[in-house]
């Protein structure tokens, strides 16, 4: 495996550090200090993923996400110096896919940097369209439209509403979904599926706040209408 | 407030006592002044009278002084008209009058002077007699005395009421002016009572000049000493808070390092010269320990900062814990109920909490069976987790759940010692509260006590019911 990482992050130690455990995954890593420098970078060739911190002098990664957002959908997992929900909402809506806490362990960084490669990089199922509701879902093509009108997704939210819709009736475990969609083969942050959830909501439903698609279960986890 | 036995209450009863007692004082001595005067009067005017009459009136009308002629003479009728009954005593005074005389009266009458003697017929009654000069016939004039005792008796009444009157508005007075007084005590009480509910800032007015005044001076001076003081522990308590915060913050880029480094130092480990690798064994377990210090020093100075927010969702306990307990110790013994119990709170917080009475457990009582056990009691759900190490000794109990503390010195490998401080944090956070104690049957028993307030509403029954009292709800 010879993906190509860009690692951004201002602290020099942990810079060469991280640089050295995921290039001995396997990894092919390019380093920027500083946000305006990781933007440059990006620009000048093409990565497979971007790890990116929060604090990064000149702009900052939050800055940094959106910009690349814009133009791409290459996986992004945020490295965050705290795990309060604010800072992961605020991540996740800037367009992440994923976060890791910081201190993390390289093991643990590389198993979550290749679960996002994974999915990133997961063939279509099929050529199959799913339905719900008023949503006509392209599992191929992966576009969602309502009534003949795409719906931009992001990568995961796409996935999260495919995988629920795949189960439509049947409850989904907070524990399920971040194992399904994010990779994690352990007790996860169960508030990322709550922020997906959230967002895609926002985007699917014909009124987030009174849901007729993506329902909660109390005490359980989600499920989509059948 | 404080009824008679208050000061106020004393205060004024002993103003109204010393009206009264100067009112009766004074009101005796005037009365019994104008009583003797006008009784003195009376009969100095009546033994003037009676000379008169002994001497010139009687001896004029009636030369030769007999019964008959003085019941002929008309001079008892002429007495009458002036309010003066005449007894005549020829020597057949008749009764009653006879033993109504007075021995003084008699002998001063029998020795040839005027005599008066105060009596009661029932009505009040002066009585002055006198011998007819040059005879032995005595004569008797009974002066009517009834206007003089009801001038007297009114002048009692008078006094009597004005000494009542002057007691009620003392009473009035004295209360007015022992409030007035008082007022600053009041004032005071009020003051100290705020200050006692936290406003430091509170202080008694100055009104006076008087002691009071000086006194209310004093009082603030304490309260700004007070004040001071206290403001000065709680800014250096915040500045030791956010050095301990800015500490753990600026030690987490370091450790992000460390805790990345040692992680792949750990994987090469085999490949070291023995002395190197044992030092690399260490360097890789001190760093784990260093890691868990620090983020247990942050997460409590965001606890201390009040950064800290608890999430509320209907969460299944059961779920939970048994979730918890396969992660953190699968070998402690669960007693749980096999349906689910939903209540709302911070899963998050209870993993914490949970994880770290399990922590707890597994490093003060190795090797001893841990008990987890869920119950529902009226208005709570008790989550206990019990241990049958050797417990704690009582008298550290009460501070088991304080900073780096530890209840045994002697085996403290691991442990950072703020594990239960953290616990008892976030028990706190979700409305909860975590208590600890030694069981009868020896080992330590940790309580989690959340309250259960109002029902859930709505959701699906089949996930939320609990196991007999329906889906509930944690404060």
């Amino acid at each position: 495996m010879d993906a190509r990482i860009l690692l951004v992050e201002d602290d020099p130690s942990i810079r060469e550090v991280t640089g050295i455990g995921l290039r001995n995954a396997g990894f092919e890593v390019t380093t920027a200090a500083d946000g305006l420098e990781a933007v440059e970078r990006f620009r000048a060739e093409p990565f497979d993923l971007l790890l990116l911190d929060v604090m990064l002098p000149r702009l900052d990664g939050l800055e940094v996400c959106r910009t690349v957002r814009r133009t791409s959908t290459v996986p992004i997992v945020m490295l965050t110096a705290r795990g309060d929900t604010l800072d992961v909402v605020v991540g996740l809506e800037a367009g992440a896919d994923d976060y890791v806490k910081k201190p993390f362990e390289v093991p643990e960084l590389v198993a979550r940097v290749r679960a996002a490669l994974r999915r990133a990089g997961r063939l279509p199922d099929d050529g199959d369209r799913l339905h719900l509701g008023p949503l006509s879902i392209d599992i191929g093509g992966r576009t969602v439209e309502r009534e003949g009108e795409e719906i931009p997704l992001t990568r995961t939210e796409f996935d999260l509403l495919a995988e629920l819709t795949r189960h439509a009736g049947q409850v989904l475990t907070r524990d399920v979904l971040l194992d399904r969609i994010w990779g994690y083969d352990y007790l996860g942050d169960s508030r990322l599926v709550d922020v997906a959830i959230q967002r895609l909501r926002a985007k699917v439903e014909p009124d987030a706040a009174n849901p007729t698609l993506v329902l909660t279960v109390r005490g359980a986890g989600y499920k989509a209408a059948r | 407030m404080f009824g008679l036995g208050g000061v106020r209450g004393r205060l004024t009863a002993t103003v109204v006592a010393l009206v009264v007692v100067t009112a009766l004082v004074l009101g005796v001595g005037a009365y019994a002044f104008v009583d003797y005067s006008l009784h003195d009067r009376l009969v100095r005017d009546a033994e003037a009278q009676a000379r008169f009459d002994l001497t010139v009136l009687i001896p004029n009308r009636l030369p030769n002084p007999t019964q008959q002629t003085l019941d002929d003479s008309g001079l008892e009728r002429a007495f009458r008209e002036r309010g003066v009954l005449l007894i005549a005593d020829f020597g057949d005074l008749v009764e009653p009058f006879r033993s109504i005389r007075s021995p003084e009266l008699q002998a001063a009458v029998a020795a040839g002077r005027l005599g008066f003697q105060w009596t009661n017929l029932p009505e009040p009654v002066l009585i002055i007699g006198g011998r007819l000069p040059g005879t032995e016939a005595a004569l008797y004039f009974l002066h009517d005395a009834k206007p003089l005792e009801d001038a007297l008796t009114q002048l009692r009444l008078g006094l009597g009421g004005g000494a009542l009157l002057l007691a009620l508005i003392a009473l009035l007075i004295a209360r007015r002016v022992a409030r007035g007084v008082l007022a600053p005590v009041d004032v005071a009480a009020r003051t100290a009572e705020r200050i006692e509910r936290g406003d430091l800032s509170a202080r008694v007015p100055v009104a006076s000049r008087d002691e009071f005044g000086n006194w209310a001076e004093r009082f603030n001076r304490m309260a700004a000493a007070l004040e001071e003081t206290i403001r000065r522990l709680e800014a250096s308590q915040a500045q030791n808070r956010r050095f301990v915060a800015d500490v753990s913050h600026e030690l987490r880029t370091p450790l992000t390092a460390l805790v990345a480094e040692a992680s792949i130092l750990r994987e090469h480990l085999g490949a070291l010269p023995p002395d190197a690798r044992r030092t690399g064994e260490l360097l890789v377990a001190d760093v784990a320990r260093l890691r868990t210090l620090v983020e247990e020093l942050m997460e409590l100075s965001r606890f201390d900062s009040a950064a800290e927010q608890a999430a509320r969702e209907p969460i299944d306990l059961v779920r939970l814990v048994r979730t918890v307990a396969a992660a953190r110790l699968p070998d402690a013994k669960l007693v749980v109920s096999e349906e689910p119990v939903v209540v709302s709170t911070d899963p998050r917080r209870i993993e914490r909490i949970l994880g770290n009475l399990l922590d707890n457990a597994r490093e003060h009582a190795p090797n001893a069976p841990v008990e987890i056990r869920l119950r529902f009691l009226p208005d709570e759900v008790v989550l206990s987790v019990a241990d049958a190490g050797p417990g704690v000794p009582s008298d550290r109990l009460q501070r088991i759940f304080d900073r780096f503390y530890k209840a045994d010195p002697s085996r403290q490998a691991g442990s950072s010692g703020l594990g239960l401080a953290i616990a008892a944090e976030n028990a706190a956070l979700v409305g909860g509260r975590l208590e600890a104690a030694n069981q009868p049957e020896g080992g330590l028993r940790f309580d989690l006590r959340l309250p259960v307030t109002e029902p859930l509403p709505g959701g699906d029954p089949a996930a939320t019911v609990g196991p007999d009292r329906g889906p509930r709800s944690t404060a």
